[in-house]
């Protein structure tokens, strides 16, 4: 089936309150739906062949909520900042604050059972009107139990960056540690490690399809008004850790380069925003998109050419700061989302708007849409509401 | 805690008839803060040797991200506390090397005040007042200045570096207003003379002439003023090198850390140990009303590492306990994270920190309820706070002032000194 973004269908959203949503993986070949928060809990839902409203939704425009989840997985200890769902829909990887990166193997068969309550929010909600206790203590659902299979323990600090090689073969990761690891998944050991700018966090990274290439995007918020470390964009080899395009030298060639400036600052910050917060390459690895991120004014998406770093064009336009940013499978398509509450979809080929889901800040959606997702088969879209929610779309064919 | 407002007999007759000078329309005409036996109170206070220094963290830091955390409550946020070498205590992880200082800090997790913008609050934190229309209420600096400071010094007695005070020096009068420097450190344009040193010195007689020439005829303070800024501004020609740090820097860039905020504190250290008594530090960009957290992490390391650096480098030269340290913003931060990731402004229960000079170290003073939304024992208000800063530095926090016939003390009137954060 193809993928037409013009056709996309808001069927429903999965409870997850509590704390923030902030990231989102398809898996098994999108017939579930990993979702991670700020507290560092990951759940896995099965998704239904449709969703249903409940008795008593009341909001007949409001989309349906679907099952509880039927997983939680153990072993965060603070946030988790992304989540990656490996080419074979079983594999699941996770960043997090807690300085570490995980690796999940979701198809294992688990005997543990955990009580899990997703809708506390709403069962305090609930209390209140009615003035009793008893929406607070009624049971929660029972979920499996699973603990990862391997942690990654390169980081000595927030870990913000995370991607995988479209092949699968090879992982990318940063922190604010400034160090940028690349990983033979299979193995679990290091291929090449960096260090970045001294000053400035990993705030995103990406790996070309084949895993040659590593994109690093290096940022870090002001250490005074007039002392802010200057952003960085570089495209590095990703056996050797060598760079081989730094793209913001691309862009101005002209500008002389300082460790603390608040005048070069003025200059590049129109280019990067608060730092690009969000990357991938094409599928077929001649570009890269990079996301504006940060609270900044309007948050651009930018392609740009994967071999010499040139800016190709810019489109998206994500009211205070862009979040996340992905490819359709055949390139065709970019998929962008932000603190503007908005999903918005873009073609590569000429940077026109084709869709744009959910209303804009104050609309449709609580808060910020913090991380996207694409379905193997492109039929499902996932957004992480950070309102304590995964949207969910269906594209219709 | 000790009351201080207790004294019956402070308005004497003379004070009064000094300090009253109403207009015939009731209003109030500026007397520079005549007071009460105020030399002989400055000469008391001088013989401490104390002085100040002030971090002032614009914009009103996180108390949730340094020293008040609540982890585990959806008010925490995801930094991780630390343990610090005072038993039991813990602090941010952002304060790594101000963790292992706590015993030199009394930290006051109970600050209550009442002014929530900034405006207010950066008048509040710096008067001890609010704001108020009639009377022009000077910065603790000037006050500091006035009490501590040397009359003919070479140097300002009141130094702000990148800061952002908003009173000056009020009813004190010009003599004590701050002299400001850039976010550099560097001296303003009108310091450095371009003259040949003869033609300065003609000029400067020439102007001396003028002035007594016009000072046999009229009474006037403004005059006086003039004469002695310009007076000021030359002695400040002899002692410039002060304020170069660009020699030491790279001996002293470990310990105070490469960022700006560490270029100030040494500077600040150099112009204390020149006999400056009062020097105040800013650091900006804590409105973090969006990105909180990642705000603070840019933030508080570099903060941290130079604050802790200019306590060490005090304290090697033997300076620091005549030198109270003292850091605090205008507000604090609210422990609901808002739906841009930020906090807003706070003021029923934040965080301060004193060190150095008169200060008790290790202490933990005050203590907010789990979610830290309001203060659970030993609130301490502005007034508080600053009555603790005077009575550290040898000054009578009953120490009164006078805007027109109105008595002012240092720290309003019913203030109380923490007496457990006094060595």
């Amino acid at each position: 089936m193809s993928f037409d973004p013009k056709k996309a269908k808001h069927v429903g959203r999965l409870r997850f309150e509590g704390a923030w949503t902030t990231s989102v993986a398809f898996l098994d070949d999108g017939r579930k739906v990993a979702a991670a928060n700020r507290e560092g809990q990951i759940y896995i839902w099965r998704l239904p062949e449709e969703f249903v409203a409940e008795q008593g939704d009341k909001k007949s425009d409001e989309p349906p909520f679907g099952p509880s989840p039927v997983r939680r997985l153990d072993g965060h200890t603070n946030g988790v900042t992304q989540l990656i769902a490996a080419p074979d829909g079983k594999t699941l990887i996770s960043s997090s604050l807690d300085h570490t990166v995980r690796i999940w193997d979701t198809s294992l068969a688990v005997e543990a059972k955990a009580e899990a309550v997703l809708d506390a929010e709403s069962r305090e909600r609930e209390a209140a009107k009615a003035r009793n206790d008893e929406p607070l203590n009624r049971p929660g659902v029972q979920v499996e139990l699973q603990t990862e299979c391997d942690v990654l323990e390169a980081h000595s600090d927030w870990v913000r960056a995370l991607n995988i090689s479209a092949d699968g073969r090879r992982l990318i990761s940063g922190g604010d540690d400034r160090l940028t690891v690349v990983w033979d998944l299979a193995a679990r050991k290091e291929v090449a490690r960096w260090q970045g700018h001294p000053l400035t966090w990993v705030v995103s990274a990406a790996l070309s399809p084949d895993g040659e290439k590593a994109f690093v995007a290096e940022f870090s918020d002001s250490r005074g008004s007039f002392d802010r470390p200057p952003a960085q964009a570089r495209i590095f080899d990703a056996t050797s850790g060598s760079e081989l395009v730094d793209l913001l030298k691309v862009q101005f060639p002209n500008v002389k380069v300082r460790d603390n400036s608040y005048g070069y600052g003025t200059t590049w910050i129109k280019f990067v925003g608060r730092g690009f917060v969000a990357s991938e390459f094409s599928p077929d690895g001649k570009l890269l998109a990079v996301a504006q991120g940060g609270e900044t004014g309007s948050g651009k998406v930018h392609l740009i050419d994967a071999a010499n770093g040139k800016l190709v064009r810019t489109f998206a336009d994500h009211q205070s700061g862009a979040l996340d940013v992905r490819f359709s499978s055949d390139g065709e398509y970019v998929l962008s989302t932000g603190r503007d509450t908005t999903v918005q979809i873009h073609q590569a080929s000429d940077g026109k708007e084709v869709a744009r889901l959910g209303k804009g800040r104050g609309g449709q959606f609580k808060d910020w849409l913090h991380a996207v997702a694409l379905s193997p088969d492109e039929q499902w879209l996932a957004a992480a509401d950070i309102s304590g929610l995964v949207e969910l779309w269906r594209f219709e064919s | 805690m000790k009351l201080f407002c207790s004294r019956r007999e402070h308005l004497g007759r003379r004070a009064f008839l000094k300090g009253a000078l109403a207009t015939a329309t009731g209003g109030l005409v500026a007397n520079w803060g005549a007071l009460r036996s105020t030399s002989l109170l400055a000469d008391e206070a001088k013989k401490t040797g104390k002085r100040c220094i002030l971090l002032w963290m614009n914009g009103g830091a996180s108390q949730f991200e340094t020293f008040d955390m609540k982890v585990g409550r959806k008010t925490g946020g995801p930094f991780r506390p630390i343990s610090t070498n005072l038993a039991g205590v813990q602090i941010c992880e952002l304060l790594p090397k101000i963790s292992q200082m706590m015993d030199r800090l009394t930290v006051i997790r109970s600050m209550r005040t009442s002014q929530i913008d900034h405006p207010g609050g950066i008048h509040l934190m710096h008067t001890g007042y609010s704001e108020a229309a009639n009377v022009r209420f000077p910065e603790f600096g000037a006050v500091i200045a006035k009490y501590l400071g040397r009359e003919q010094s070479s140097l300002p007695n009141f130094v702000k570096i990148s800061s952002n005070g908003n009173a000056g020096a009020g009813f004190l009068g010009p003599k004590y207003h701050p002299f400001n420097l850039d976010q550099d450190g560097d001296l303003p344009a009108f310091s450095t003379s371009n003259l040949d040193p003869k033609i300065e010195q003609r000029r400067n007689d020439l102007r001396n002439f003028l002035e007594d020439s016009y000072a046999k005829d009229h009474q006037a303070e403004t005059a006086k003023m003039h004469r002695e800024a310009y007076e000021a501004a030359r002695r400040l020609q002899s002692a410039r090198q002060v304020f170069d740090i660009d020699k030491e820097w790279s001996e002293a860039a470990p310990l105070y850390g490469d960022s700006k905020f560490g270029r100030r504190c040494l500077l600040a250290r150099k112009l204390i140990e020149a006999g400056v008594p009062f020097v105040e530090v800013g650091q900006s960009g804590y409105d973090t009303h969006a990105d909180n957290f990642t705000g603070h992490k840019g933030l508080v390391p570099c903060m941290d590492h130079a604050w802790a650096g200019l306590l060490t480098d005090l304290e090697q030269r033997g300076l620091l306990d005549d030198t109270l340290v003292v850091w605090m913003g205008e507000i604090g931060r609210t422990p609901r994270i808002n739906n841009r990731s930020g906090r807003d402004h706070y003021v029923r229960a934040w965080s301060t920190a004193l060190a150095g000079g008169g200060i008790k170290g290790g202490v933990v003073y005050g203590e907010t309820d789990a979610d830290g939304a309001d203060v659970k024992d030993n609130p301490v208000t502005e007034g508080d706070f600053f009555a603790t800063i005077y009575q550290s530095l040898g000054i009578d926090p009953l120490t009164e002032h006078y805007a027109g016939s109105r008595p002012i003390p240092v720290a309003p009137f019913g203030s109380k000194v923490v007496t457990e954060a006094i060595a």
